[in-house]
Protein backbone atom coordinates (compact mmCIF):
# COMPACT_ATOMS: atom_id res chain seq x y z
CA UNK A 1 0.00 0.00 0.00
CA UNK A 2 2.74 2.46 0.91
CA UNK A 3 4.27 2.39 -2.52
CA UNK A 4 6.26 5.34 -3.82
CA UNK A 5 3.94 5.76 -6.78
CA UNK A 6 0.81 5.68 -4.63
CA UNK A 7 2.11 8.32 -2.22
CA UNK A 8 3.01 10.66 -5.09
CA UNK A 9 -0.35 10.07 -6.71
CA UNK A 10 -2.29 10.89 -3.52
CA UNK A 11 -0.31 14.07 -2.87
CA UNK A 12 -0.70 15.19 -6.49
CA UNK A 13 -4.44 14.53 -6.53
CA UNK A 14 -4.89 16.44 -3.26
CA UNK A 15 -3.06 19.46 -4.68
CA UNK A 16 -5.14 19.39 -7.89
CA UNK A 17 -8.39 19.23 -5.91
CA UNK A 18 -7.23 22.17 -3.78
CA UNK A 19 -6.46 24.14 -6.93
CA UNK A 20 -9.83 23.39 -8.48
CA UNK A 21 -11.66 24.52 -5.34
CA UNK A 22 -9.59 27.73 -5.22
CA UNK A 23 -10.41 28.46 -8.87
CA UNK A 24 -14.17 28.38 -8.24
CA UNK A 25 -13.76 30.50 -5.08
CA UNK A 26 -11.70 33.06 -7.00
CA UNK A 27 -14.20 33.31 -9.84
CA UNK A 28 -17.09 33.84 -7.42
CA UNK A 29 -15.02 36.40 -5.52
CA UNK A 30 -14.65 38.56 -8.63
CA UNK A 31 -18.41 39.06 -8.66
CA UNK A 32 -18.79 39.74 -4.95
CA UNK A 33 -16.11 42.39 -4.52
CA UNK A 34 -17.13 45.93 -5.20
CA UNK A 35 -14.18 47.80 -6.72
CA UNK A 36 -10.99 47.12 -8.62
CA UNK A 37 -8.60 47.24 -5.66
CA UNK A 38 -10.49 44.52 -3.78
CA UNK A 39 -10.59 42.28 -6.85
CA UNK A 40 -6.79 42.07 -6.73
CA UNK A 41 -7.21 39.77 -3.72
CA UNK A 42 -9.45 37.41 -5.70
CA UNK A 43 -7.03 37.40 -8.62
CA UNK A 44 -4.08 36.52 -6.41
CA UNK A 45 -6.00 33.60 -4.89
CA UNK A 46 -6.66 32.33 -8.40
CA UNK A 47 -3.05 32.74 -9.46
CA UNK A 48 -1.21 31.21 -6.51
CA UNK A 49 -3.61 28.69 -4.95
CA UNK A 50 -5.33 27.92 -8.23
CA UNK A 51 -2.38 27.71 -10.62
CA UNK A 52 0.94 27.19 -8.85
CA UNK A 53 -0.23 24.47 -6.47
CA UNK A 54 -2.21 22.69 -9.19
CA UNK A 55 0.77 22.70 -11.54
CA UNK A 56 3.04 21.21 -8.86
CA UNK A 57 0.40 18.54 -8.22
CA UNK A 58 0.17 17.75 -11.93
CA UNK A 59 3.93 17.38 -12.16
CA UNK A 60 3.92 14.90 -9.27
CA UNK A 61 1.11 12.91 -10.91
CA UNK A 62 2.99 12.72 -14.18
CA UNK A 63 5.96 11.06 -12.50
CA UNK A 64 3.92 7.97 -11.66
CA UNK A 65 2.43 7.11 -15.03
CA UNK A 66 4.48 4.33 -16.59
CA UNK A 67 3.07 4.61 -20.12
CA UNK A 68 5.09 7.75 -20.77
CA UNK A 69 8.36 5.89 -20.45
CA UNK A 70 11.38 8.15 -20.28
CA UNK A 71 9.52 11.29 -21.35
CA UNK A 72 7.90 11.61 -17.94
CA UNK A 73 10.98 13.57 -16.84
CA UNK A 74 10.48 15.94 -19.77
CA UNK A 75 6.89 16.65 -18.74
CA UNK A 76 7.90 17.02 -15.10
CA UNK A 77 10.60 19.57 -15.94
CA UNK A 78 8.36 21.62 -18.23
CA UNK A 79 5.57 21.90 -15.68
CA UNK A 80 7.93 22.77 -12.80
CA UNK A 81 9.55 25.55 -14.86
CA UNK A 82 6.09 26.88 -15.74
CA UNK A 83 5.07 26.84 -12.07
CA UNK A 84 8.15 28.87 -11.07
CA UNK A 85 7.51 31.36 -13.89
CA UNK A 86 3.85 31.82 -12.93
CA UNK A 87 4.84 32.26 -9.29
CA UNK A 88 7.20 35.10 -10.18
CA UNK A 89 5.35 36.78 -13.03
CA UNK A 90 1.79 36.63 -11.72
CA UNK A 91 2.41 38.90 -8.77
CA UNK A 92 4.61 41.28 -10.77
CA UNK A 93 2.00 41.67 -13.50
CA UNK A 94 -0.91 42.46 -11.21
CA UNK A 95 1.26 44.90 -9.23
CA UNK A 96 2.14 46.75 -12.45
CA UNK A 97 -1.51 46.89 -13.46
CA UNK A 98 -2.57 48.25 -10.05
CA UNK A 99 0.10 50.98 -10.18
CA UNK A 100 -1.02 52.01 -13.67
CA UNK A 101 -4.70 52.13 -12.76
CA UNK A 102 -4.10 54.13 -9.57
CA UNK A 103 -1.84 56.71 -11.23
CA UNK A 104 -4.20 57.26 -14.14
CA UNK A 105 -7.22 57.54 -11.81
CA UNK A 106 -9.24 55.05 -13.83
CA UNK A 107 -10.86 53.29 -10.87
CA UNK A 108 -12.22 55.05 -7.78
CA UNK A 109 -11.97 53.67 -4.27
CA UNK A 110 -15.68 53.47 -3.63
CA UNK A 111 -16.27 52.67 0.10
CA UNK A 112 -13.30 54.76 1.19
CA UNK A 113 -12.00 56.02 4.53
CA UNK A 114 -8.68 57.64 3.55
CA UNK A 115 -6.30 57.53 0.61
CA UNK A 116 -2.99 59.15 1.50
CA UNK A 117 -1.31 58.60 -1.86
CA UNK A 118 -3.87 60.65 -3.76
CA UNK A 119 -6.55 62.33 -1.66
CA UNK A 120 -8.68 63.21 -4.67
CA UNK A 121 -9.54 59.59 -5.36
CA UNK A 122 -11.27 59.06 -2.04
CA UNK A 123 -15.02 59.74 -2.04
CA UNK B 1 -3.73 9.94 -33.77
CA UNK B 2 -6.42 12.47 -33.03
CA UNK B 3 -9.38 10.18 -32.36
CA UNK B 4 -7.17 7.48 -30.88
CA UNK B 5 -5.90 9.86 -28.22
CA UNK B 6 -9.44 10.77 -27.23
CA UNK B 7 -10.76 7.21 -27.32
CA UNK B 8 -8.15 5.69 -25.04
CA UNK B 9 -9.31 7.99 -22.28
CA UNK B 10 -13.01 7.26 -22.47
CA UNK B 11 -13.50 6.32 -18.84
CA UNK B 12 -17.01 7.67 -18.90
CA UNK B 13 -18.01 4.57 -20.86
CA UNK B 14 -18.33 2.67 -17.61
CA UNK B 15 -21.09 4.96 -16.36
CA UNK B 16 -24.36 3.07 -16.58
CA UNK B 17 -25.10 0.64 -19.37
CA UNK B 18 -24.51 2.69 -22.48
CA UNK B 19 -21.17 3.89 -23.72
CA UNK B 20 -20.57 7.64 -23.41
CA UNK B 21 -17.62 8.34 -25.68
CA UNK B 22 -14.66 10.32 -24.42
CA UNK B 23 -15.24 13.00 -27.01
CA UNK B 24 -18.16 14.37 -25.02
CA UNK B 25 -15.90 16.33 -22.68
CA UNK B 26 -13.94 17.49 -25.73
CA UNK B 27 -17.04 18.89 -27.46
CA UNK B 28 -18.34 20.45 -24.23
CA UNK B 29 -15.18 22.50 -23.63
CA UNK B 30 -14.98 23.43 -27.32
CA UNK B 31 -18.61 24.60 -27.31
CA UNK B 32 -18.17 26.80 -24.23
CA UNK B 33 -15.04 28.50 -25.55
CA UNK B 34 -16.48 28.99 -29.04
CA UNK B 35 -19.56 30.70 -27.61
CA UNK B 36 -17.43 33.03 -25.49
CA UNK B 37 -15.27 33.92 -28.50
CA UNK B 38 -18.33 34.80 -30.61
CA UNK B 39 -19.64 37.12 -27.88
CA UNK B 40 -16.20 38.73 -27.50
CA UNK B 41 -15.92 39.32 -31.26
CA UNK B 42 -19.31 41.04 -31.37
CA UNK B 43 -18.40 43.27 -28.44
CA UNK B 44 -15.07 44.17 -30.05
CA UNK B 45 -16.73 45.37 -33.23
CA UNK B 46 -19.49 47.50 -31.68
CA UNK B 47 -17.39 49.23 -29.03
CA UNK B 48 -16.65 52.94 -29.18
CA UNK B 49 -13.77 52.99 -26.70
CA UNK B 50 -10.89 51.58 -28.70
CA UNK B 51 -8.84 50.42 -25.71
CA UNK B 52 -11.71 48.17 -24.63
CA UNK B 53 -11.90 46.85 -28.19
CA UNK B 54 -8.24 45.80 -27.97
CA UNK B 55 -8.97 43.97 -24.72
CA UNK B 56 -11.93 42.15 -26.28
CA UNK B 57 -9.69 41.12 -29.15
CA UNK B 58 -7.16 39.69 -26.70
CA UNK B 59 -9.95 37.74 -24.96
CA UNK B 60 -11.09 36.30 -28.29
CA UNK B 61 -7.52 35.27 -29.09
CA UNK B 62 -7.26 33.48 -25.76
CA UNK B 63 -10.38 31.47 -26.58
CA UNK B 64 -8.93 30.58 -29.98
CA UNK B 65 -5.75 29.38 -28.27
CA UNK B 66 -7.87 26.89 -26.29
CA UNK B 67 -9.52 25.70 -29.49
CA UNK B 68 -6.17 25.15 -31.21
CA UNK B 69 -4.98 23.14 -28.24
CA UNK B 70 -8.07 20.93 -28.24
CA UNK B 71 -7.43 20.12 -31.90
CA UNK B 72 -3.97 18.82 -30.86
CA UNK B 73 -1.86 21.34 -32.84
CA UNK B 74 0.94 22.60 -30.57
CA UNK B 75 3.03 24.13 -33.36
CA UNK B 76 0.20 26.41 -34.54
CA UNK B 77 -0.50 27.32 -30.92
CA UNK B 78 3.13 28.29 -30.29
CA UNK B 79 3.00 30.76 -33.19
CA UNK B 80 -0.51 32.02 -32.46
CA UNK B 81 0.10 32.99 -28.83
CA UNK B 82 2.85 35.62 -29.29
CA UNK B 83 1.13 37.13 -32.29
CA UNK B 84 -2.41 37.38 -30.99
CA UNK B 85 -1.95 37.90 -27.24
CA UNK B 86 1.31 39.84 -27.18
CA UNK B 87 2.21 41.65 -30.38
CA UNK B 88 -1.17 42.58 -31.87
CA UNK B 89 -2.40 44.35 -28.68
CA UNK B 90 1.00 46.03 -28.39
CA UNK B 91 0.93 47.38 -31.93
CA UNK B 92 -2.73 48.41 -31.62
CA UNK B 93 -2.03 50.30 -28.37
CA UNK B 94 0.80 52.21 -30.08
CA UNK B 95 -1.67 52.99 -32.87
CA UNK B 96 -4.41 54.33 -30.60
CA UNK B 97 -1.90 56.37 -28.63
CA UNK B 98 -0.93 58.20 -31.78
CA UNK B 99 -4.33 58.75 -33.36
CA UNK B 100 -7.53 58.74 -31.31
CA UNK B 101 -8.98 56.76 -28.44
CA UNK B 102 -12.71 57.40 -28.82
CA UNK B 103 -14.21 56.46 -32.15
CA UNK B 104 -16.48 59.14 -33.51
CA UNK B 105 -19.58 58.56 -35.59
CA UNK C 1 -9.45 6.84 -9.83
CA UNK C 2 -6.92 9.22 -11.33
CA UNK C 3 -9.10 10.06 -14.34
CA UNK C 4 -11.95 11.22 -12.11
CA UNK C 5 -9.70 13.74 -10.39
CA UNK C 6 -8.39 15.07 -13.69
CA UNK C 7 -11.80 15.34 -15.34
CA UNK C 8 -13.27 16.98 -12.22
CA UNK C 9 -10.43 19.48 -12.28
CA UNK C 10 -11.03 20.30 -15.94
CA UNK C 11 -14.75 20.89 -15.32
CA UNK C 12 -14.03 23.11 -12.28
CA UNK C 13 -11.54 25.27 -14.18
CA UNK C 14 -13.97 25.59 -17.11
CA UNK C 15 -16.66 26.84 -14.72
CA UNK C 16 -14.10 29.37 -13.42
CA UNK C 17 -13.35 30.58 -16.95
CA UNK C 18 -17.03 30.93 -17.81
CA UNK C 19 -17.74 32.95 -14.63
CA UNK C 20 -14.73 35.20 -15.13
CA UNK C 21 -15.51 35.99 -18.75
CA UNK C 22 -18.70 37.75 -17.62
CA UNK C 23 -16.48 40.31 -15.85
CA UNK C 24 -14.18 40.50 -18.87
CA UNK C 25 -17.09 41.45 -21.12
CA UNK C 26 -19.12 43.61 -18.76
CA UNK C 27 -16.69 45.04 -16.17
CA UNK C 28 -17.09 48.66 -15.17
CA UNK C 29 -13.49 49.73 -15.71
CA UNK C 30 -10.66 48.73 -18.01
CA UNK C 31 -8.58 47.47 -15.09
CA UNK C 32 -11.19 44.87 -14.13
CA UNK C 33 -11.22 43.52 -17.65
CA UNK C 34 -7.45 43.15 -17.95
CA UNK C 35 -7.29 41.48 -14.53
CA UNK C 36 -10.00 39.02 -15.56
CA UNK C 37 -8.15 38.16 -18.78
CA UNK C 38 -4.97 37.63 -16.76
CA UNK C 39 -6.71 35.12 -14.48
CA UNK C 40 -8.50 33.43 -17.41
CA UNK C 41 -5.12 32.82 -19.04
CA UNK C 42 -3.68 31.23 -15.92
CA UNK C 43 -6.67 28.90 -15.61
CA UNK C 44 -6.27 27.99 -19.29
CA UNK C 45 -2.70 27.03 -18.53
CA UNK C 46 -3.80 24.51 -15.90
CA UNK C 47 -6.45 23.03 -18.24
CA UNK C 48 -3.74 22.54 -20.88
CA UNK C 49 -1.46 20.70 -18.51
CA UNK C 50 -4.25 18.42 -17.24
CA UNK C 51 -5.30 17.61 -20.80
CA UNK C 52 -1.72 16.79 -21.78
CA UNK C 53 -1.65 14.08 -19.12
CA UNK C 54 -5.12 12.80 -19.99
CA UNK C 55 -4.38 12.42 -23.71
CA UNK C 56 -0.92 10.90 -23.13
CA UNK C 57 0.85 13.35 -25.46
CA UNK C 58 4.05 14.72 -24.05
CA UNK C 59 4.69 17.45 -26.64
CA UNK C 60 1.71 19.52 -25.54
CA UNK C 61 3.53 20.81 -22.46
CA UNK C 62 5.84 23.11 -24.40
CA UNK C 63 2.94 25.47 -25.06
CA UNK C 64 2.59 26.46 -21.41
CA UNK C 65 5.59 28.75 -21.07
CA UNK C 66 4.77 31.32 -23.84
CA UNK C 67 1.25 31.78 -22.45
CA UNK C 68 2.59 32.79 -19.05
CA UNK C 69 5.17 35.16 -20.51
CA UNK C 70 3.00 36.98 -23.03
CA UNK C 71 0.14 37.71 -20.66
CA UNK C 72 2.66 39.46 -18.42
CA UNK C 73 3.72 41.51 -21.45
CA UNK C 74 0.07 42.50 -22.04
CA UNK C 75 -0.15 43.76 -18.45
CA UNK C 76 2.97 45.89 -18.94
CA UNK C 77 1.65 47.37 -22.24
CA UNK C 78 -1.70 48.40 -20.74
CA UNK C 79 -0.07 49.86 -17.63
CA UNK C 80 2.45 51.88 -19.66
CA UNK C 81 -0.31 53.26 -21.85
CA UNK C 82 -2.43 54.30 -18.86
CA UNK C 83 0.44 56.07 -17.08
CA UNK C 84 2.18 58.02 -19.78
CA UNK C 85 -0.23 58.03 -22.70
CA UNK C 86 2.16 56.59 -25.22
CA UNK C 87 4.14 53.44 -25.53
CA UNK C 88 7.46 54.85 -26.53
CA UNK C 89 7.57 53.79 -30.18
Amino acid sequence: MLDGATVLRVIGSALVCLGAFAAVVSAIGFHRFKNFYLRLHASTVGTIWGTVYALVGTALISLTIEEFGATKWFIFGNIIVTAILVFLLGSAGSHTLARGVHKARVARVQPCVADKLDPELCG
Amino acid sequence: MYSHAWQTSSILSYVGEKMIPGETLHYLVMAVTALISVVATYMAITEKDLLKAVIFSALQSGMYAILYFLLLAPDILLVYIPVAVGLIPGVLIVLISKTERWEKE
Amino acid sequence: MLEFVIIGGIIAYTIGIALLSVIAVKGPTIGDQVLAIDTITYFTLVIFSLLAILLKQSLLTVTLIPLALWVYALDVYVSKYLISGDLGA
